[in-house]
């Protein structure tokens, strides 16, 4: 774990050291950065100019919603996004032989080693917006509240990363797509809003299968001071399930990978 | 002329199914969004749960016939130098375009339309409830629609000539056209203010007017409105044309 570290900030320094030659380029991100949390902003405006809540949610709730909806999806451009085209090139080209031979953990190196750093001001834009909506609602969140929230904000990152990787490791069989990643967008923009929202069958699915309510509206609660030390264990322990079979999955897949060429 | 479109479109054709997957990606991978919204609206107001899906299946569907990515692909032919072998073409680069959009809009009908019969056996709401007269309305603004978002894309992607980066403007615009093209909601759910801007501007005659007569929910008369989709192709055209004979005198290749 400690030697993973490392090497993570190894590739934390590399990247940077990359990006920093695109400096010009971070003027023109910034702006589409806070377009982008503009514009999101905006479409939950739109929703509550017809009703009073969403969900159940009323309107502060909501922003504090977004705004760990949008830090998350930063986390994610940042560090997951990135590895995602490059593996599916590995795969097909054959140039995972050269990361199954270096001494680190396979499934480490392939989803961390590219990262892309500007995306970070989304997770500043997100934290600012989480702290915009509990101004609106006057509330100041006790000591316990943010514990449980970091908590289960850091179980949201585990589920995150084990059903990327759960879906990525997929293209070991399904080599002819180059991007899969929309996919798992598909399924991550149903945590923009309340669980509440979605009834029926959906709701079902999105609790217990995937459970994408555990992913904002759960760090969300807590921080609003509406958490139960039950709900916290089981996201937790759900997570280490993902983690762990996505760990499975991705062994499973090493050894039925072949190579190409000869 | 004809016959040169014919062997345009069957290039295209033999093209597009090389990449079949990826179309069917294209074609389902945009109905997340618009699936989430038509949720979130349901939710709000449970009693009209009929009338947003109708407005939503029918988004799909139009989003889908009038979408244009030329803008990306202009972009990236002028910045690696692709352009120039159009050039020397003897048809003008825009046919390429065309018969492209032609042949994904006819697949992505020939997906999507058996989809819908099949959803309006369970789903009541998706009963089409239109007259032959309305039904040929429809397709007319559908047409104007694709033409306008066409033109729109590639007269954009023109100015690739002369700013790098189009495509990020481009983006920032789509993003906008969420409120005022009728993507977000029905016209009528939105505030004036909204309602009147997206009656002016080209957005609503790209996707929400065509959904709007599909649904039989017209805001204001569909007169007016075909006037000004109309109004707004003829804008498109003359500036993709405008755009077409400066930046060709501005083009420089790139690559030896």
């Amino acid at each position: 774990m400690r030697r993973n570290l490392r090497i993570f900030r190894e590739f934390f320094r590399t990247c940077l050291v990359e990006e920093l030659e695109y400096r010009s380029e971070f003027l023109g991100n910034l702006l589409s950065s806070l377009f982008g949390i503009a514009i999101a902003i905006l479409t939950i405006q739109i929703f509550f100019f017809q009703t009073d809540q969403l969900g159940g949610w009323p309107y502060a709730d909501v922003l504090v919603l977004l705004g760990i909806f949008n830090t998350l999806q930063g986390l994610i451009d940042f560090a997951l996004k990135p590895n995602m085209s490059r593996l599916l090139q590995n795969i097909r080209k054959g140039t995972l032989d050269y990361v199954l031979t270096k001494p680190v953990d396979s499934m480490f190196f392939v989803s961390f080693r590219h990262l892309v750093f500007w995306r970070l001001v989304d997770v500043l834009l997100g934290l600012g917006l989480v702290a915009y909506g509990l101004w609106v609602k006057r509330y100041v969140p006790t000591l316990s509240d943010l514990l449980i929230f970091l908590v289960t904000l850091f179980a949201s990152l585990v589920l995150i990363y084990a059903l990327w990787m759960l879906l990525m490791t997929t293209a070991f069989w399904v080599i002819k797509i180059d991007d899969l990643s929309f996919v798992f967008n598909s399924f991550f923009e149903t945590t923009r809003f309340p669980i509440g929202t979605y009834r029926g069958w959906l709701r079902i699915v999105l609790t217990y299968v995937l459970p994408a309510a555990l992913i904002t509206s759960t760090p969300a609660s807590a921080l609003l001071g509406n958490w139960s030390v039950g709900a916290t264990l089981i996201t937790v322990v759900v997570a280490g399930i993902f983690l762990w079979l996505s760990r499975l999955f991705w062994r499973y897949a090493l050894r039925s990978y072949t190579s190409a060429s000869s | 002329m004809l016959h040169k479109y014919a062997v345009l479109l069957r290039m295209k054709w033999v093209e597009m199914f090389e990449y079949r997957l990826a179309s069917l990606v294209w074609v389902f991978g945009a109905m997340t969004q618009p699936l989430i919204t038509m949720l979130v609206w349901m939710n709000i107001d449970r009693e009209a749960s009929a009338t947003f899906i109708l407005y939503f299946a029918s988004l799909i569907v139009v989003e889908r016939l009038t979408t244009a990515w030329d803008v990306w692909e202009l972009d990236r032919e002028i910045r690696e130098g692709s352009f120039s072998y159009y050039i020397v073409r003897p048809f003008a680069h825009v046919h390429w375009a065309i018969a492209e959009n032609l042949v994904y809009k006819l697949v992505f009908f020939v997906i999507l339309a058996p989809v819908w019969l099949v959803a309006a056996i369970f789903v009541p709401a998706l009963r089409l409830k239109l007259d032959w007269g309305q039904l040929a309305l429809f397709v007319f603004a559908l047409l104007i629609a694709s033409a306008i978002r066409f033109l729109f894309s590639y007269s954009f992607g023109l100015l690739g000539f002369w700013v790098t980066k189009v495509t990020a403007i481009y983006g920032m615009l789509e993003a906008i056209s969420l409120f005022f093209s009728g993507r977000i909601a029905p016209l009528s759910f939105l505030p004036p203010v909204i309602q009147q801007l997206s009656f002016y501007l080209p957005f609503r005659y790209m996707v929400g007017f065509p959904v709007e007569l599909l649904t039989g929910d017209v805001h204001g008369t569909a007169g007016d409105g075909f006037l000004l989709a109309i109004f707004w192709m003829l804008c498109f055209l003359a500036l993709t044309f405008a755009l077409w004979k400066r930046g060709l005198k501005k083009n420089q290749a790139v690559g030896g």
